[in-house]
């Protein structure tokens, strides 16, 4: 009754909900973009979610992070997302870690996850979670924000990932962050729906995803854009060559900014 | 002009940081008006875009109560508003969420007898509705009022998305014709995507804060076409119909008419 819009649907179906019920999704993030993406896995029924974040709510996150609400400030952003998530539907498993992404945890906290949704602000960060999914063969949706837009892209084992269309993150000189640069709730409302909508396409095993294809909106313009891209031969992390090769050794192939050292 | 206070520099400055918006941006958004008519699939992602916006006067009309069926999609709702009137459960997200705004709960159907009252006291309607026979009604009371219409629609996997902006296409101009009697499910019947309507009612929040602030370029004259499977965008122009039975360069219709009859479906 709950799912019957979607059950309905020939690419999901009773067995294909069943394996919504059944599978993981780790959101990495619970910000601009893990808010969109949080309500509408649960929304879809994903079986277990594991929210994982460190910071707080802070009033300037609410002109984009619909998650909360204004008495959610001073909480941990993960124990307010949880309350929100199970008023949608207290079927759902959801772990709330109270911590950040580092080489230290990265391997254990996507290896407790079928899919990961990046939705972390920081450079290092998005390129750290692009080298575990490559290394442990993770499926990751990657997503980032600024202003008026943003992109997605799908990494899958065997298929390009972030390091094949961007070496090294920009220096940190030349990039503005969310804080300094703005950044409008709606964009991340159409990048984080995006992500959603691409988990939810691994876990049913249907359509297309962004593997290969980098998908770039700018809402200021109204324009779209997927362009598709291959595996960089020289990659340094998915390529026959590569240097990042080995999570416990992360700090001595990576720099702390998520440069390639060797 | 009241200048921002210092909570609303917090709450607003990553939009005090974007050239498009600002702080005269930030504050045409504080006075704007905003209707969302249908706060279903599309009306909640906009609800809550606009809301943490700042949209200062929300209108919502919708004539349902939360069913448990609606919950795989309309994120704005949750278990503890089942069977209450939509409007009242999703106005008291959107104060939670910001409570400086103003939010009117409108609980009824927008028709041939209300709408062009209700449409007139707004800035901007945002199509939130799941019908044709209220897509032909929104586009002719927008246009006969000269209030731009920010158009969202879904169907199973895929969406659209445009602006009518009066003088520039409506949506007679994209469909002079609705489908024949019939030919469409009801709504009930067809299945939807979850996180589709996300996509496309954000991108009508988008819009809308666009038209606002005169911000970038509106989707008019545009329509943004989303194939959630393929996980395709494209676009495809169109130009007002000059031969448009209400926009066109020799009206026959001056006022609203009877949209069930014109759909043809039982009123």
């Amino acid at each position: 009754m709950r799912h019957h819009r979607q059950r309905i649907l020939d690419e999901v179906g009773p067995a294909g909900q069943q394996r919504l019920t059944s599978a993981s999704i780790a959101i990495v993030g619970v910000g601009g973009l893990g808010a969109p993406a949080a309500l509408y896995l649960a929304a879809a029924g994903m079986g277990r979610i594991g929210l994982i974040d460190d910071q707080r709510v802070d009033l300037s996150n609410l002109n984009r992070q619909v998650l909360y609400s204004q008495s959610d400030i001073g909480l941990l952003k993960v124990d307010a997302a949880v309350r929100r998530l199970r008023a949608i539907d207290p079927a759902i498993r959801l772990e709330a870690r109270r911590e950040n992404v580092q080489p230290s945890n990265v391997a254990e906290v996507m290896n407790a996850y079928d899919v990961v949704i990046d939705g972390t602000d920081a450079f290092e960060t998005k390129f750290l979670l692009n080298d575990a999914a490559v290394l442990l063969g993770k499926p990751l949706v990657h997503g980032a924000v600024l202003q008026w837009g943003g992109q997605v892209l799908t990494v899958l084992p065997g298929w390009p990932c972030l390091r094949c269309l961007f070496r090294d993150p920009p220096e940190p000189e030349v990039v503005q962050t969310c804080e300094e640069a703005g950044i409008i709730g709606a964009a991340t409302g159409v990048i984080g729906s995006v992500q959603a909508e691409e988990a939810i396409k691994l876990v049913l095993g249907v359509g297309t995803p962004l593997s290969g294809r980098i998908f770039q909106h700018d809402g200021l313009r109204g324009a779209t854009r997927i362009t598709e891209f291959r595996r960089d031969p020289d990659c340094p992390v998915c390529s026959a060559h590569a240097t990042i090769n080995d999570l416990s050794r992360y700090v001595d192939q990576v720099s702390a900014r998520g440069h390639v050292l060797v | 002009m009241a200048a921002l206070d210092l909570r609303q520099r917090q709450r607003y400055a990553r939009h005090l940081s974007l050239a498009e918006i600002g702080e005269a941006g930030q504050e045409r958004l504080l006075r704007s008006r905003v209707l969302i008519v249908g706060v279903g699939a599309l009306g909640s992602p906009a609800a809550l875009y606009l809301a943490a916006a700042g949209v200062g006067t929300i209108g919502l009309a919708d004539h349902d109560r939360v069913r448990l069926s609606n919950l795989q999609r309309q994120v704005i709702h949750s278990i503890d508003g089942l069977n209450q009137p939509k409007v009242q459960v999703a106005a008291q997200a959107l104060r939670r969420l910001n409570p400086e705004l103003t939010v009117e709960a409108i609980e009824a159907t927008v028709d041939e007898r209300n709408a062009l009252d209700l449409l007139a006291r707004f800035d901007v309607v945002v199509d939130g509705t799941d019908s044709f026979r209220a897509r032909y009604l929104l586009s002719d009371a927008a246009y006969l009022l000269g209030k731009p219409l920010v158009h969202g629609s879904i169907f199973r996997v895929e969406g659209q998305v445009t602006v009518f902006k009066p003088g520039h296409g409506c949506y007679r101009c994209l469909y002079p014709e609705p489908p024949p009697p019939g030919a469409i499910e009801t709504s009930e019947d067809v299945g939807i995507f979850a996180a589709l309507p996300g996509i496309i009612g954000t991108i009508e929040a988008a819009e809308t804060i666009k038209l606002v602030t005169g911000a970038g370029d509106a989707l008019v004259n545009r329509v943004l076409l989303h194939d959630s499977l393929a996980m395709t965008f494209r676009e495809i122009r169109y130009e007002r119909n000059r031969a448009c039975p209400i926009c066109g360069d020799r009206p026959t219709v001056h006022a609203l008419i009877d949209y069930g009859a014109f759909v043809g479906v039982a009123p």
